[in-house]
């Protein structure tokens, strides 16, 4: 790790305050991909501005139609919350699914999402529950919050506040988890919305990283059932391969991924 | 008939066991004393005594130490897999903050520093013979701390960087500038080997180095001629890292006025260590203490003298201060002695009835870019033909230079690779020729009655009771009512498989070992001792067995080790061996201190030796209520007779054959290749226990390593670019205790004839089936796919690829 400075801001003025007033700064939350980056001496920002201790940035609200969780909130969290339990199951179902212990009490939903790492769950959940990204500037659909592999509609600068997801009539989240790192090689989350249109998002496996599939929303908006997917793939050109996985073997498990979030609506199945 | 052995610089082994005699003629009164001891401890599952110390953060492991004045390494390493080194300018990184000291592998040749004189050729009278083609001494690559020529492997130490603060020497590390002429490379074992590759030394154009032929090869040709079926097939047992918790680590110091060195560094053993070390700096041995306390596990890689040592070592005498170098996980990932790597061919001539007539083997070891050891190609050369009577065979060993991190012996050094290939061969066999699979092994395995047996190639087997151990393992793991499990499993979507493999290792390891014993006036015993434990539990079953000799409780016995300045010889943890040795001398040196304690009470009690028993910790004089307790004699003789202390040295060269045999039952998920371990049962004949609760705790790690390799662990190489893929946790897939299942293990004691206390060895049995068993189970579970073969690790990729393909996937 290079020499950096730390600062732990209370208010989201002073957060950006900082950012903005020093010569190479960055975000951090709960470090997950910035520490290891940084300690491989991958990355050098010369402040590390720590946005945990800012209030506004914590906490749960669940609402008769929506869950807002405050970007600095942990996965343990969210994966305890009887609330979101009992509004999105499958939510609460992939923040247990993350990582392991130790991960999920350091990691941070803002985190995830602000990263758009290709392998991250909580894409996949933000896209399937067209959920609201709020900064503290705007407010940013989910459709046009994700652009691309560790890319987002997030300026410089701009601090990621809180996501707000719509609770579905139903939905359920299926991942494949790679051997060694554990993180997706392949998982689809899959929600009916109260309005009846069907959402399906891929996460792990797309060379752009998280992508809705919207064959698959198609078949299943006739018949929300596996056997409306029968017979259904996906190009293998757009995924991703390596040593773990080649891209046609991470396109057979997107399908069967796919398949399996629909058997396990109100629910997670994680293998 | 068996077939003698036959190697080109023949040595004619005459193996005490082929020699029978009376056993009182082996006996010192001594020994008899330990034969006739009560085994009061010994063989109870007494709980780990270090285990306090070890969870609560008392360990004291090498980083753990820091000293006065202390400064930090960091090691500028190879971004190439093969380049010449054109220059090395080193005036920016010495011009960076803090940076004290900048040395390359000109210093080190102007320094006269020798390379590690790591002698890789196994050389006791009971190992392989391993020679170059022309059968001379085999050039095995010098191993200097830093190269003057090139780099071999990507990673190798190329220049060290010292400075105040370890982030110091990193930034100075950075502005080390090497002009490289990156050169041609060749990582593959198979290709390394073929003509045209590229040359890794000068010295071996071919870069194989090794070539030796052994067994019978007449005989061979002769029932491969008369057999009635051949089965014939070629296994890749692929290269896996140790992944030791603990990365390895080192601090160094050199005191001016003494001219002495201190190096603080865990290992698998710091005699070796010091002696290496001590030639590598050119130094008595006397002028270097090692000190080697906890050890965060081991499994072979720490047992070989790594550069990072001498290097701390050498720049502390030059900045005359003490010099501290810890790895990163990549640094151990790229840079830890790694393992196996073996490409073997094998083939199996058959009679009718299904009678093993003969067996040839072509084994290729890829030793990376030097040969630090050469211990797993031997090991596994004289256990070719496992558990089974098989009359002739013919070996063909070879080693080969690569552009790849060196290998070393690696949990159960060369016997999973063997037993991978002769377990997977004889289930080949069985499906290829029709017989049931158990039922050809049982046909062929070696009865008792046969003990001790010579092998093919020479190995005499101690003991075993193998067809025993066979059907304890099968009752013990249901393989009777597997079929309603399997159609159970089938109603869910996923395939059952079941996979079996019997094994037989060897045990050789380092022939001396000494112990001290003394008796301190506190009421304590202490016990010095050269081995080396890394989570095996020495403290405690080391200390079980003084004190069942001693008759005190196990408590009182303290187990002094890692520190070359106390325990002068010493052998170090390797290949089993410690249990076994450091067992029996304590035994002897404990017998001996009775001894002298029966001659002290004597005098004390006004009698003669011969009329003084010992019982329960205390002396007695016969038909008399006159008694000493052996603390109150050691505190009243002190001023009289010196401590109450003995040194005792022993030397055992006969090996030792542990045993047994394991069963897996998988599950695959249909739709996506997932594989999940149900089942996984083992019987291990370690010979006498001493404690059963370690050695199922050793049989558990074991396991979990050969499963590990089975399942998911490779040190993957970009063939396009010479780069290692797997250089973290992101990519290097280690067991979990999710994914492993609770397992069902019983010990079996076949009491060893070759040492007074009748023990083989454990642990290492967790590991040698353990790679055949689960790819037997999982070629089981797709065999409706067509499925013959498949390459480890058996990734949900590579399994997926075999369901689709029906032939061996890659």
């Amino acid at each position: 790790m290079y020499a950096t400075t730390y600062h732990k801001p209370k208010t989201l003025s002073e957060a950006v305050s900082l950012y903005e007033n020093s010569e190479e700064p960055s975000y951090l939350s709960g470090g997950h991909t910035l520490i290891p980056t940084l300690k491989s001496r991958l990355a050098a920002p010369q402040h590390l501005i720590d946005v945990r201790a800012i209030p506004e940035l914590s906490g749960i609200e669940v609402t008769a139609d929506k869950v807002i969780i405050g970007s600095a909130t942990k996965h343990a969290v969210v994966a305890a919350s009887r609330e979101i339990k009992a509004a999105i199951p499958a939510l609460s179902g992939l923040a247990g699914s993350i990582g392991d212990v130790q991960v999920r009490h350091m990691g941070t939903i803002g985190g995830s999402t602000a990263n758009n790492d290709p392998a991250a769950d909580y894409p996949a959940a933000v896209l399937a529950l067209d959920a609201v990204v709020h900064t503290d500037r705007r407010a940013i659909p989910a459709g046009d919050y994700f652009q691309g592999l560790y890319t987002t509609a997030l300026e410089p600068g701009e601090i990621l506040a809180r996501v707000e997801f719509k609770i579905p009539e139903i939905a359920g989240y299926a991942k494949f988890r790679n051997p060694a790192s554990r993180y997706s090689m392949a998982a689809a989350f899959v929600a009916r919305h109260r309005d009846g249109h069907i959402r399906v998002a891929i996460t792990g496996a797309g060379n752009e990283g998280v992508f809705r599939w919207t064959e698959a929303e198609e078949r299943l908006t006739e018949n929300l059932s596996a056997e409306a997917l029968e017979g259904l793939t996906i190009d293998p050109s757009l995924m991703m391969g390596d040593m773990h996985a080649p891209a046609d073997y991470r396109a057979h498990l997107v399908a069967v991924m796919t398949r399996r979030a629909v058997q396990n609506l109100g629910g997670t199945h994680i293998l | 008939m068996k077939s003698p052995l036959q190697t080109i610089a023949p040595d004619v082994i005459m193996h005490p066991l082929k020699q029978p005699k009376p056993e009182s003629a082996e006996l010192s009164p001594e020994m008899k004393l330990v034969r006739e001891a009560l085994f009061k401890h010994v063989g109870k599952p007494i709980p780990r005594k270090e285990d306090g110390r070890l969870i609560t953060g008392k360990g004291r492991f090498s980083d753990d130490f820091s000293l006065p004045g202390q400064t930090y390494a960091a090691i500028v390493r190879s971004p190439y897999p093969h380049a010449r080194i054109l220059g090395i300018d080193k005036s920016e990184a010495l011009a960076s903050e803090g940076v004290l000291l900048v040395l390359t592998g000109e210093d080190i040749l102007a320094d006269d520093i020798k390379p590690i004189p790591h002698n890789p050729v196994p050389s006791t009278n009971f190992d392989m013979k391993l020679r170059a083609k022309d059968g001379s001494h085999a050039f095995t690559g010098p191993h200097y701390l830093l190269p003057s020529d090139k780099a071999r492997h990507v990673g190798e130490a190329v220049a060290i960087v010292v400075a105040e603060t370890a982030a110091q020497a990193a930034d100075g590390a950075e502005k080390v500038v090497i002009d490289w002429e990156e050169l041609p490379y060749v990582t593959d074992t198979a290709k390394a080997a073929a003509p045209g590759a590229p040359t890794i030394w000068d010295e071996v154009p071919d870069n194989v180095f090794i070539d030796t032929t052994f067994g019978d090869k007449e005989g061979t040709d002769a029932a491969f001629a008369r057999a009635d079926h051949v089965v014939k097939a070629e296994f890749h047992i692929q290269r896996v890292t140790g992944v030791t918790m603990e990365p390895r680590s080192s601090l160094g110091s050199y005191d001016p006025e003494t001219g002495r060195y201190t190096l603080y560094a865990g290992s698998g053993g710091a005699v070796r260590q010091k002696n290496e070390l001590s030639k590598v700096l050119g130094i008595e041995p006397k002028d270097l203490r090692v000190l080697s306390f906890d050890v965060g596990g081991n499994f072979g890689t720490r047992n070989r003298v790594y550069v990072e040592f001498g290097l701390v070592l050498w720049a502390s005498a030059k900045i005359g201060r003490p010099v501290k170098y810890t790895a990163t996980r990549s640094e151990s990932f790229l840079t830890d002695y790694q393992g196996r790597d073996l490409v073997t061919k094998v083939e199996l001539a058959i009679r009718k009835d299904g009678k093993f007539l003969a067996m040839r083997a072509d084994n290729l070891s890829n030793v990376g870019g030097r040969a630090v050891s050469l211990s797993p190609l031997s090991k596994g050369s004289g256990l070719i033909t496992g558990s089974y009577d098989i009359p002739y065979a013919t070996l063909r060993a070879r080693a080969v230079f690569s552009n790849t991190m060196c290998t070393q012996a690696y949990r159960s050094s060369g016997r999973p690779e063997v037993t991978y290939a002769i377990e997977r061969l004889v289930e080949l066999a069985a499906d290829q020729l029709g017989f049931d699979k158990l039922e050809l092994r049982r046909m062929n395995l070696i009865p008792p009655s046969a003990m001790p047996y010579t092998n093919a190639v020479g190995s005499v087997y101690d003991s075993g009771e193998y067809e025993k151990n066979m059907d304890r393992a099968l009752e013990l793991s249901g393989w009777a009512t597997f079929d309603a499990r399997k159609a159970e499993a089938a109603t869910r979507g996923k395939l059952l498989g079941r996979g079996f493999a019997n094994y037989v290792e060897s045990s050789i390891g380092t022939p001396k070992e000494r112990a001290e014993i003394e008796i301190k006036d506190d009421g304590n015993i202490e016990v010095v001792i050269g081995t080396q434990p890394s989570g095996q539990g020495h403290e405690t079953s080391f200390a079980q067995v003084v004190a069942d000799m001693i008759q005190v409780p196990v408590e009182k016995v303290w187990i002094v080790l890692g520190d070359t300045d106390i325990v002068s010889v010493g052998g170090g943890s390797h290949s089993g061996r410690s249990m076994r040795h450091a067992g029996t001398v304590m035994a002897m040196a404990s017998a001996g201190l009775l001894a002298e304690g029966r001659k002290r009470a004597a005098e004390l009690l006004g009698s003669t030796a011969d009329r003084i028993d010992f019982e329960g910790g205390v002396f007695k004089l016969r038909n008399s209520n006159r008694t000493i307790d052996i603390f109150e004699l050691g505190r009243r003789t002190r001023e009289s007779h010196g401590p109450l202390r003995v040194v005792k040295d022993n030397e055992m060269h006969t090996p030792v054959f542990p045993n047994g045999a394991a069963v897996c039952e998988v599950e695959i998920d249909r739709d996506t290749g997932h594989v999940q371990i149900v089942r996984y049962t083992t019987i291990d004949d370690v010979g006498r226990c001493i404690n059963p609760l370690i050695v199922h705790g050793q049989t558990h790690g074991g396991i979990a390593q050969g499963v590990g390799q089975a399942m998911w662990e490779l040190c993957a190489i970009d063939q396009n670019s010479g780069q290692p893929l797997a250089g973290s946790f992101m990519d290097y897939g280690l067991p979990r205790s999710d994914t492993m299942p609770s397992f069902k293990c019983e010990i079996a004691e076949v009491i060893s004839p070759t040492n007074p206390l009748g023990i083989k060895a454990g642990g290492e049995g967790g590991t040698t089936p353990a790679l055949a068993t689960v790819v037997n189970a999982v070629v089981d579970a797709l065999s409706e796919f067509g499925v013959k073969d498949i390459q480890m690790p058996v990734t949900p990729a590579n399994v997926w690829r075999a369901m689709n393909s029906g032939r061996k996937a890659s």
